[in-house]
């Protein structure tokens, strides 16, 4: 059934449109004051640079640290995002496919923690972290890292798994495959997607991760990216240096668009998945 | 079932031994999967948790000896006046956020859903953009908008006429709690839209075509057929937020730290600089506010759990 188009549609429409210039503008207007001198960004906030200054952007990278703190962050994320995400599958898996004496208590102790807010968990784990030891340093946040999180991903994972027929393992079986290669080599290839949509999850949570480095990274050569920028912009009250802050900023949003660019329907499609579940 | 099993059985002769490794094997791989999860789960969420009741009846500075106190923090907690200061923050802010973000992704998911309009997968992809910037990224581009001397606010007002000279509107105490909501919306509404659009994409047609018969209006098609349609998911979407806004206090950290004069304090960034600020630490009193939190977000989501479950089963 058409409806005709109206001069009302035509206004909503440019409801669509101001909201996308709301999103779309202050990103644009931070890329073109970053390619400015100083003194043109304090003369006129809304002009184009008239010479494109590049080298702010090689200023922000010493300046802040970002390669440094960059490794950092690709540490972190890597090795937390590999580990969860591992874990996350192989639980899963025993969880929703195999039985076993127990299986309904270690649900309902996973699920216990969609109740916990967290908030009031974060003194007693700085705590216990420096008690282990593992504070001031990027493999104590990735070890509390790789644990978090847990019901929220295998509730999305477990509801792929579940979709999978059951005949996959009982044919591994004839087959004489052992449990080990019927995960491995059976359910895993069969769960990419759902186990990419994961990954992608914790890896946007992991690279926008900031409270956790924050509280826990002391040492400046230990910062990863956000707490870097976050540190950068703190010292803007002592020195006015904003085009090379503004340049420091897209050098972190980059991997975000680029990743945001390639696997923006990925993204898109796993946030429902994971409301209707949580 | 016993035609497939028995195979399995006979698949190695002497079957017996062949189970028994598989059965040994298929324990193994259990415990291999579960037990690092679960030590892993218990030491740094359960115990934790458990542990920040006992770290609320004790007053320490996380050098000293810890002293118990009973609940003394709680009596303290209920007399500082910086405590309610920041729960009415809080309500401030959850009562605006809310409201504001679930109106705007409606109207937005409505208008891409119902109206057919071009270009409809990029306005999507745009609008979904904000979800996947961090806080800090959100926070510094506000902190920019909002500056006084280069802000992009005060320069879009000056193009209006309104000449507010280097009003800096996170610095001061009258608009700074304000100017938190607009990022809050902005980095939040297009979650909410996508997963509205999906929910309004699978209300057949057919239910609109007697009130587009009748001329009724976008407005009552959509707060009268779309919204009651979509009811269970909007519910929950007004969860999600009020609980997340509640307990958030990253952006206000990174805006404001609470400041100027405490005008943007909110219990969980008040909280985190009794325990982790420049200042003297109290893990005591800070844990006690982090029960108070936990007290309110899981009496709040009882409450609405129940409540939305007896909404549900009147339909």
């Amino acid at each position: 059934m058409q409806e005709r188009r109206t001069f009302v549609d035509a206004s909503w429409y440019v409801l669509l449109l101001i909201w996308s210039v709301s999103i779309l503008f202050p990103l644009l207007w931070v890329f073109y004051e970053s390619l400015k001198t100083n003194q043109e960004f304090f003369h006129d906030v809304w002009k184009l640079p008239t010479d494109l200054q590049w080298m702010n952007y090689g200023d922000a990278w010493t300046e802040y640290g970002i390669g440094s703190s960059m490794l950092n962050t690709v540490y972190y994320v890597g090795v937390s995002l590999i580990v969860g995400t591992f874990l996350t599958a192989i639980n899963a898996y025993v969880l929703t496919r195999l039985e076993f004496k127990g299986k309904k208590l270690l649900w309902g102790v996973i699920m216990l923690s969609l109740f916990l807010p967290g908030i009031n968990a974060l003194v007693p784990q700085y705590i216990l972290m420096r008690d282990l030891h593992l504070t001031n340093s990027l493999t104590g946040i990735v070890v509390l890292d790789s644990f978090s999180e847990i019901a929220f991903y295998l509730l999305m994972l477990s509801g792929f798994m579940q979709s999978l027929p059951k005949e996959l393992e009982e044919s591994g079986a004839i087959d004489g495959a052992s449990i080990f290669q019927i995960f491995f080599k059976i359910i895993l290839p069969l769960c990419t997607a759902g186990i990419v949509t994961v990954a992608i999850f914790k890896f946007l949570a992991l690279y926008n991760n900031f409270l956790g480095p924050f509280i826990y990274l002391g040492d400046p050569d230990k910062y990863t990216i956000g707490v870097a920028m976050y540190q950068a912009s703190q010292i803007m009250q002592y020195k006015a240096d904003w085009v090379t802050l503004f340049a420091g900023l897209m050098i972190t949003m980059i991997p975000l668009v680029l990743m945001y660019i390639f696997l923006q329907r990925n993204i898109m499609e796993g946030a429902t998945l994971g409301a209707v579940k949580g | 079932m016993s035609e497939l099993s028995n195979p399995v059985a006979n698949a190695a002769v002497p079957g017996v031994n062949w189970n028994r490794k598989a059965k040994f094997q298929k324990r193994l791989f259990i415990l291999l999967a579960t037990v690092p999860m679960f030590a892993g789960y218990i030491v740094f969420t359960l115990y934790p948790n458990l542990l920040s009741v006992y770290y609320s009846l004790l007053n320490w500075d996380g050098i000293k000896e810890p002293v118990f106190v009973g609940l003394d923090n709680f009596g303290n907690l209920l007399k500082d006046e910086f405590v309610w200061r920041a729960l009415r923050h809080n309500l401030i802010l959850m009562g605006t956020v809310t409201p504001a973000v679930i109106l705007i992704s409606l109207i937005l998911a409505y208008l891409i859903a119902n109206k057919g309009y071009r270009f409809s997968s990029l306005f999507k992809v745009i609008f979904f953009f904000p979800n996947i910037l961090s806080t800090v990224a959100i926070s510094l581009l506000w902190a920019f908008v909002y500056d006084g001397s280069f802000g992009l606010l005060n320069a879009g007002l000056r193009l209006f006429g309104v000449d507010i000279g280097n009003y800096y509107w996170l610095g001061e105490t009258g608009t700074a709690i304000w100017a938190i909501i607009p990022p809050s919306v902005w980095g939040a509404a297009g979650f909410y839209f996508v997963i509205f659009v999906n929910a309004m994409s699978t209300i057949p047609k057919s239910l609109y075509e007697a009130a587009i018969l009748e001329g009724a209006s976008h407005r009552i098609r959509l707060f009268n057929i779309t919204v009651p349609l979509i009811m269970p998911i909007i519910r929950i979407a007004v969860l999600f937020l009020m609980l997340g806004v509640f307990k958030g206090f990253e952006n206000i950290l990174i805006l404001t730290n609470g400041g100027p004069s405490g005008s943007t304090e909110v219990l969980g960034l008040y909280m985190f600089n009794i325990a982790f600020g420049s200042g003297i630490h109290n893990y005591g009193y800070a844990s006690a506010i982090g029960m108070l939190l936990f007290i309110i977000l899981v009496a709040a989501k009882l409450t609405i759990d129940r409540f939305t479950a007896n909404r549900d089963s009147e339909f």
